[in-house]
């Protein structure tokens, strides 16, 4: 796992490096070569002095920096200079004392060309040199030039190499190059450092978030992600989606404490009476009839217990997309009936339920499903109204779409209380409910109503008839 | 021993309370919070084994009300809220103890004892008057390690004036005591308890406990 902070940084670091590296190399070209160009044109100027009182006249080619005492530097010392000139043809025409038996290399130019180039000069310094192919410059009297019998000397293109030592130069150029190198450390450490910390501020936000995220698990789930001072742009949508995630989270996690709750809940009060009737059953072995209903309440106990069972594993079956609708054509009145008989009659509530159900209307939906929704609906009604309430089953037409609507009148039932309905194990209330409830039903039939593809739409009017309309019948005759 | 059974549940009423008086309780029950504050107003109970899921009145304002009218009977809470929070909710409001659903029933019936013995300011299970020791946990009777058999009913009297030394119990009181309110137990039914007892004890050599203080009752001195 890497940091970001670290990777950045080294990343700008290395950039950095990279960029002022090739920056100080350019730099230090430019200002040697500028250097070079400077020392080269005094060795230029030096040179073309020489030339200038380089002269051509009757007498022939005279030097005058030759002369002695002129130029001490070609004569001796601490810092000695060098010259010699050739004429055309290679014959050597003067050096300068400093040379003594050494030569200068001459190089071959056409006339008016110069050329620079580095040397070891005779006393073994490094040095720098200049060649130049020049015409000397001829120097006559008017009055001679008059007397018809003068003759003046063919001038000829002479070839002169003059040379100095380097030195100061090379010693310029490395106090250039050791400065900028410097420099350019002095700024790498500077400017990381620099990186570093501001790389660290820009990303406090983000480690912050972090540190946040990294404190939260699931005993604080409520805890929310927050800052200080203006948010940034990038990270607003990321802690907008996070807190947003927590409160799913949280609300997943409650609504699954609640759902073990309730579970736990539902399975206590009968698991007690099963515990008590086997402790208290050994007590009285010899009361039959006492046994006999103790085994009674067993049976009951049990017949609850599973109802809550195969409910639940209904539910989570249908979550789990494991329930296929399998629809086939149901004629609906007989259906109503046949299931109405099964789950209300011989269950000790008898009621009267009048199907207003058209007789020849056939649907197209599953049978097992329907009648599972059916049963619950019927159980419920006949349950929760009161006594010698008739439960009223129909078809109704809603928004193009046909339902079918079962009706009750209701004992306690609030408006209120219908959003929470298909919650699960809700009941009105809880203490008061009758043995066999659990609160599972309209929530199994709301999770088989979306597998049929079909809605259920709970409504209380104000006589206080509760309405549970399954919407999205398919019609096949009738 | 006498102990009203406040829960909802039938089923669960009928085996408790078959098994409560098989251990000498007299057991009053009620099936709702109403009928619970309708007993208590009447009767006198050693403890109150409270559901809090209840039909008309929760148990906490049963609990409440009890308290509000200054009873100060011992209350077990019979609950199937395992929450710590319920615990400390129903404790705080003046329960005496608290039982989570499914429960053993034989440590409710220890625990409704140690409630007992807690009221009568009795540690020991064990009380011994001149040499006859009753035992509450077992049920059993000794004079100098030799056994008293007695009724029901016989050990429950014992054991209520013993575990009340000193006071004196009219006939009314120990009916309202020592049997639960569908029995319908006459005066002559208790004096006629009370002397089988002292004849059984008399039989085993034993010191005549139960003494009659003319025109006000029994007690154990």
């Amino acid at each position: 796992m890497y940091s970001i902070r670290n990777r950045l940084s080294y990343r700008i670091i290395i950039a950095m490096i990279l960029v002022l590296s090739v920056m100080s190399a350019l730099l230090y070209y430019r200002v040697a070569g500028h250097v070079q160009a400077v020392f080269d044109q005094a060795v230029y100027d030096k040179a073309q002095a020489l030339i200038s009182l380089t002269e051509l006249d009757e007498e022939g080619l005279e030097f005058d920096f030759a002369e002695d005492g002129v130029m001490l530097e070609f004569v001796d010392g601490q810092d000695q200079q060098y010259y010699q000139l050739w004429e055309a043809g290679g014959t050597e025409l003067i050096r300068s004392p400093s040379l003594q038996e050494h030569q200068l290399p001459m190089p071959g130019l056409t006339l008016g060309q110069h050329r620079f180039d580095d040397i070891e000069l005779a006393d073994g310094r490094a040095g720098r040199m200049i060649a130049i192919n020049f015409m000397p410059r001829v120097e006559f009297d008017e009055e001679e030039i008059e007397d018809t019998d003068y003759q003046l000397p063919e001038a000829r293109p002479i070839v002169m190499v003059f040379a100095r030592e380097r030195m100061s130069l090379d010693d310029t150029l490395y106090a250039v190059g050791w400065s900028i190198f410097l420099l350019n450390i002095l700024v790498i450490i500077f400017v990381a450092a620099l990186i570093w910390q501001l790389v660290g501020r820009g990303l406090a936000p983000l480690s912050n978030l972090a540190r946040q995220v990294s404190g939260i698990d699931e005993s604080n789930l409520d805890a929310r992600l927050s800052h200080s001072g203006e948010q940034s742009r990038e990270l607003a949508p990321i802690e907008h989606q996070l807190n947003h995630l927590l409160e799913r989270m949280q609300s997943a996690f409650e609504r699954e404490k609640r759902f073990s709750a309730n579970v736990a809940h539902e399975l206590r009060t009968p698991l007690s009476e099963l515990k008590t009737l086997a402790e208290v059953g050994r007590m009285v072995p010899e009361d039959q009839e006492q046994i006999a209903g103790f085994f009674e309440d067993v049976g009951d106990i049990s017949s609850q217990m599973e109802k809550v069972v195969v409910t639940l594993l209904e539910l989570t079956r249908s979550e789990a997309g494991l329930l296929q609708n399998e629809p086939e054509d149901i004629l609906l009145f007989d259906y109503c009936e046949h299931i109405w008989r099964h789950a209300v009659n011989g269950s000790g509530r008898e009621k009267l339920l009048i199907n207003q159900v058209p007789r020849n209307l056939v649907v197209h939906s599953d049978a097992d499903k329907l009648g599972m929704i059916l049963s619950n609906l019927f159980i419920n009604a006949v349950c929760y109204s009161p006594d010698q309430a008739e439960v009223k089953v129909r078809t109704v037409e809603r928004d193009g779409r046909l339902a079918l609507e079962v009706q009750n009148a209701t004992t306690d039932l609030k408006p209120e209380d219908i959003v929470h309905m298909k919650d699960r194990f809700w009941r009105k209330n809880k203490a008061q409910e009758k043995a066999g409830h659990s609160g599972l039903g309209l929530t199994l039939v709301d999770a088989l109503a979306r597998i049929m593809q079909m809605d259920i739409k709970l409504d209380l009017d104000d006589e206080g008839i509760f309405h549970v309309r399954l919407a999205g019948l398919q019609v096949t005759a009738g | 021993m006498k102990v009203l059974l406040v829960e909802d549940s039938e089923r669960l009423q009928r085996s408790l309370s078959t098994g409560l008086h098989k251990h000498g309780f007299a057991v009053d029950q009620a099936f709702d919070g109403e009928q619970a504050l309708s007993f208590v107003a009447v009767n006198d109970y050693d403890v109150i084994i409270l559901d809090l899921m209840l039909p008309r009145l929760d148990g906490l304002s049963v609990l409440s009300r009890i308290r509000s009218d200054g009873n100060s009977c011992h209350v077990l809470i019979l609950s199937a809220n395992d929450q710590t929070a319920d615990r400390i909710k129903g404790l705080d409001m003046g329960a005496d103890d608290y039982m989570v659903k499914p429960f053993s029933f034989d440590e409710l019936v220890s625990r409704l004892r140690a409630l007992n013995r807690r009221q009568s300011g009795i540690k020991n299970p064990q009380i011994e008057i001149d040499g006859v020791t009753i035992d509450s946990v077992s049920r059993q009777v000794k004079y100098h390690d030799r056994s008293i058999t007695l009724t029901p009913h016989e050990y429950g009297l014992l054991e209520f004036l013993a575990s009340r030394r000193g006071r004196v119990f009219s006939h009314d009181q120990l009916i309202d005591q020592l049997y639960d309110a569908n029995s319908y137990v006459s005066r002559n039914a208790v004096e006629a308890h009370v002397s089988s007892l002292r004849k059984r004890l008399k039989q085993s050599g034993a010191p005549e406990l139960v003494k009659t203080r003319r025109g006000f009752g029994y007690l154990v001195e």
